[in-house]
């Protein structure tokens, strides 16, 4: 049976549920240490949590094809950006029913465009942010589940980071945010139903200057053609902190943004059909970005974008757009 | 997708395995190693073959600064250690580094030898500082 996803805005029980999973997964030794990833420094037991850390720095340095100027990866700047996020985000939710032992549980998802439709100085104060769900803003954190407490060693703390070259870290702090100081406003409704119009999925040159609806939610460009800072892209911005680096999901919100981008790729295939381009007669460069192409992660071939069109048998949104 | 994979594939075992298996055959971005970021962008035109080659040298108070820096056919500039932004301009790209790690661009502390009082707080004030900025 299907889980259902839902609004952490309008389902307390499952927020409650979200912050008490991500807490048993941080504290969750993997079994895995530090050196076995190549991060520099004494040895250190991995959360699973982490892992999610790792796997998202480790996608980000895989270029595809190596050494291509567009930046393209095999994650991100190409068509697998939805595809690779939808099955990160699966085995998200995987671990954290998992660790709350309900089978049921779906992951919720941010519906960040309602708050971008609150004046600009209101965005901040959103509940989101409240004490009872995500926490607010700061160097480090101090409010709600996450907050940083240089006493308790419980509390939510950062463990591994990025460095200016892009290479993982280890550390010791607490998690950072600082609402609308690298962007001034989060998206609006009308930003979401213009990228939802648009019927290619992607298009060549398969890169964050195509006017498609890959390149527009993963936000590389505005409603006028223009590059921006636009969609998922200035979601992250926004927030800061954790959020503007490749081990961005070291902030909880990470998953319910992305959780909110793959309910507007679901929402898109209900307006264009379950499809997906390039398919497989691409060219080499594209490798990893086309249709019958394994995806980055442990499901080896059998995570594909062609795979991943239709995984209505294991979640669904209680609303699409 | 089955969900009998999918839940084998979850286990945190699996993607620990998967992960250490990907970071020790996978060349990390190559042609970023030491210190410098390159870019070689090709085209054909009228028959001819167009190379140009980017590397940035980037100097931030006096000192080398390791940010894989790239710049895409249309011109823009993106940096994978900033995985959200792209900007029009290298400089736009630096100072959103600034923003974006400001440990890396705090003075060093093995200054704090010779003026240890002083040093303290002058370190201190300059953080908030910074903190207001933002
Ligand atoms: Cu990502």
């Amino acid at each position: 049976m299907a889980v259902v996803r839902k609004k952490i805005s309008q389902n307390a029980d499952v927020r409650d549920q979200y912050i008490q999973s991500v807490q048993l997964l941080k504290k969750e030794a993997s079994g895995r240490k530090t050196n076995e990833f190549g991060i520099p420094g004494a040895a250190r037991s991995v959360s699973t949590y982490d892992l999610f850390v790792i796997w998202h720095v480790t996608a980000m340095m895989l270029e595809t094809p190596p050494g291509n100027p567009a930046g393209r990866n095999s994650a991100h700047r190409g068509p697998v950006f939805a595809p690779w996020h939808r099955v990160m985000l699966m085995l998200f939710e995987q671990n954290l029913q998992r660790v709350l032992n309900d089978a049921n549980f779906g992951l919720p998802y941010w519906d960040w465009a309602e708050d971008g439709d609150l004046p600009q100085q209101q965005q901040s104060a959103a509940a989101i942010w409240g004490a009872d769900c995500m926490g607010g803003q700061g160097n480090p954190v101090t409010t709600g589940p996450f907050a940083f407490s240089q006493s308790d060693p419980s509390a939510f703390r950062v463990r591994i980071s990025t460095n200016i070259s892009g290479e993982l870290r280890s550390v010791n702090r607490g998690l950072r945010r600082a609402f609308g100081v690298s962007a001034d406003a989060l998206p609006r409704t009308a930003h979401v139903t213009n990228a939802l119009a648009l019927s290619p999925y992607d298009s060549p040159d398969w890169d964050a200057d195509t006017n498609s609806f890959r390149n527009r939610i993963e936000g590389w460009m505005n409603d006028d053609g223009v590059s921006a800072t636009w969609l998922h892209n200035l979601v992250h911005v926004w927030v800061g902190g954790e959020m503007l680096l490749g081990s961005s999901p070291n902030d909880p919100v990470f998953f319910l943004n992305h959780c909110n981008i793959d309910r507007l790729w679901e929402s898109w295939m209900t307006r264009n059909g379950r499809v997906y381009v390039p398919d497989m007669t691409a060219d080499a460069d594209l490798k990893g970005h086309r249709i019958d192409d394994p995806i980055s992660s442990p499901l080896g071939r059998n995570a594909t974008p062609r795979e991943m069109l239709d995984v209505s048998a294991i979640y669904e949104y209680d609303a699409l757009l | 997708m089955e969900t009998k994979k999918l839940e084998t594939g979850a286990a945190p075992q699996k993607l620990g395995e998967y992960l250490s298996r990907t970071r020790e055959k996978a060349p990390m971005h190559a042609g970023h190693g030491a210190g410098g970021a390159q870019s070689v962008r090709k085209d054909d035109y009228r028959g001819h073959e167009i190379e140009i080659v980017t590397t940035y040298k980037i100097l931030v108070d006096g000192k080398k600064i390791r940010a894989p820096l790239g710049v895409d056919a249309a011109g823009k500039v993106h940096c994978h250690s900033l995985p959200n932004y792209q900007t029009a301009s290298a400089v736009d790209m630096v100072r959103a580094l600034i923003d974006g790690f400001p440990e890396e661009f705090e003075p060093k502390p093995a200054r704090r030898k010779s003026r240890p009082a002083s040093r303290r707080k002058s370190r201190s004030a300059a953080k908030k500082g910074s903190k207001h900025e933002h």
